[in-house]
């Protein structure tokens, strides 16, 4: 067990590049969601709610086989495990940052836009310099939770074929004979990386002066 | 682009989503009611007076939130018959899935009852109710009332994981999309069947949270 010790921890950084980009995708997904959400125009905002209830209602597993076996045969692509699992991992964080953004946006009293309009700042400016600095503090903590949810699960990208921890963890045990004490390790390396983010969320949680980590909608993973 | 949507090609597999909806719906139902009453354990016992048993329970909670449901169940499904159980896909499941669900449950447990203010408790006993009638008129209202909305979320979240117990080898939703897709090329349309399977299952735990909540609830906070 002791000599894949090297072999997993290059798998946990597998693992984390793949739900970094997932995330990263996902935030700026969910910011420009939750930013078309704010244009007064009923269809556009029941088509983002749309996205968003649909993606809160469907497990990601399904959501990844259907991007993994279902859009080559529908679109004639190729697609390898690594781009579907980001993917997928994308437009799950994105329905979930896009609701953590909007609720940013709504911390922001109404008189700063006022106040704003008044000065003469256009949309855009408003955005930018008076609500998107205060929305970032409300809006920070709980990203930090939606990033330990895609990290638990890009677990999922094992399943289809793709090399990271968990798979990784299942190939060390086959290699070692079966039994359970690669699996434990496995999740011992999984406890370490996410308890590590979640208190650096708590600190911001604290720096930043709002309230606790909440868990949101499919949030378990 | 040659690719037309055709349920017809699928069609006969229709019986086999009938069982997989049931797993499915089991496994979620059975797995929320008995991690409501795990979590309520591990709730109480991070309100002991014991530190060590606070201790436990709250690296209950912590592990089991910050480990993937997926290395959880396979733990389950590979550890138990080294310890000489012989557990079906679907007892590993429910295994998995609670042990998980409890730690989330737990957590909201635990803010209902932060809710009630520990002066109830004493009025409540000043007026000669027993510990049952307390629990009963006094913290339990008031906790429900608390812990309804995120109790909701919990039950929509154990529906969408219970798709992860295809990787333990069971019948459910997810694996009915799966293998009839790749038996029939037809991944569109599995994806879409799945989809309304989990948008129905889901949604209607959803209305039904709302529409109740108006009842329960008829001012104040609405779930």
């Amino acid at each position: 067990m002791i000599q894949y010790w090297p072999l997993m921890l290059k798998a946990a950084g597998t693992t984390l590049w793949l739900s970094w980009l997932a995330m990263l995708l996902g935030a700026f997904g969910g910011t420009a969601l939750a930013l078309l959400r704010q244009i007064k125009f009923a269809p556009l905002r029941w088509a983002v709610i749309g996205y968003m209830e649909f993606f809160r209602s469907i497990p990601i597993l399904i959501v990844l086989f259907f991007v993994f076996y279902g859009v080559p045969l529908l679109l004639e692509v190729d697609i390898s495990p690594f781009v579907a699992a980001t993917l997928a991992l994308a437009l799950h964080a994105s329905a979930t940052m896009s609701e953590v953004v909007a609720a940013g946006i709504a911390s922001v009293g109404r008189g700063q836009w006022e106040a704003a309009a008044a000065a003469g700042f256009s949309w855009p400016q408003t955005m930018r310099h008076i609500i998107a600095p205060q929305a970032l503090r409300v809006i920070l903590p709980p990203s930090v939770g939606v990033f330990i949810t895609t990290l638990k699960e890009s677990s999922l990208a094992s399943i289809i074929g793709y090399i990271e921890l968990t798979r990784t963890g299942l190939l060390v045990r086959d290699a070692t004979g079966g039994g359970f004490v690669p699996l434990l390790a496995l999740g011992a390396v999984y406890f370490v990386i996410n308890y590590a983010i979640s208190q650096v969320g708590a600190a911001l949680e604290r720096r930043l002066h709002v309230g606790r980590r909440s868990d949101l909608v499919g949030a378990m993973a | 682009m040659g690719y037309s949507f055709t349920l017809r090609t699928i069609y006969p597999y229709f019986g086999d989503l009938w069982q997989s909806a049931l797993n499915t719906l089991l496994l979620s139902l059975l797995a929320i009611v008995l991690s409501i009453a795990l979590g309520a354990l591990v709730a109480l016992m991070r309100r002991s007076a014991l530190r060590p048993v606070r201790v436990l329970g709250a690296a209950y909670v912590e592990v089991m939130r910050n480990t993937p449901l997926l290395v959880i169940l396979y733990l389950v499904y590979f550890a138990a018959p080294e310890a000489g159980l012989r557990l079906s896909s679907f007892m590993a499941a429910l295994v998995g899935l609670t042990l998980n669900s409890a730690g989330y449950m737990a957590e909201i447990l635990r803010a209902g009852l932060i809710a009630v203010p520990p002066g109830q408790f004493e009025a409540a006993q000043s007026q000669g109710m027993s510990g049952a009638q307390v629990l009963r008129h006094v913290v339990f209202p008031q906790v429900f009332r608390t812990i309804y909305a995120p109790l909701g979320n919990q039950v929509i979240a154990v529906i969408l994981a219970s798709s992860l117990a295809t990787a333990v080898a069971l019948d459910e939703v997810a694996s009915w999309m799966q293998t009839v897709g790749s038996s029939s090329f037809r991944f569109f349309e599995t994806f879409v069947v799945a989809a309304v399977v989990y948008l129905v299952l889901c949604q209607s735990v959803n209305i039904a949270r709302i529409l109740i909540g108006r009842k329960l609830f008829p001012q104040g906070r609405r779930a």
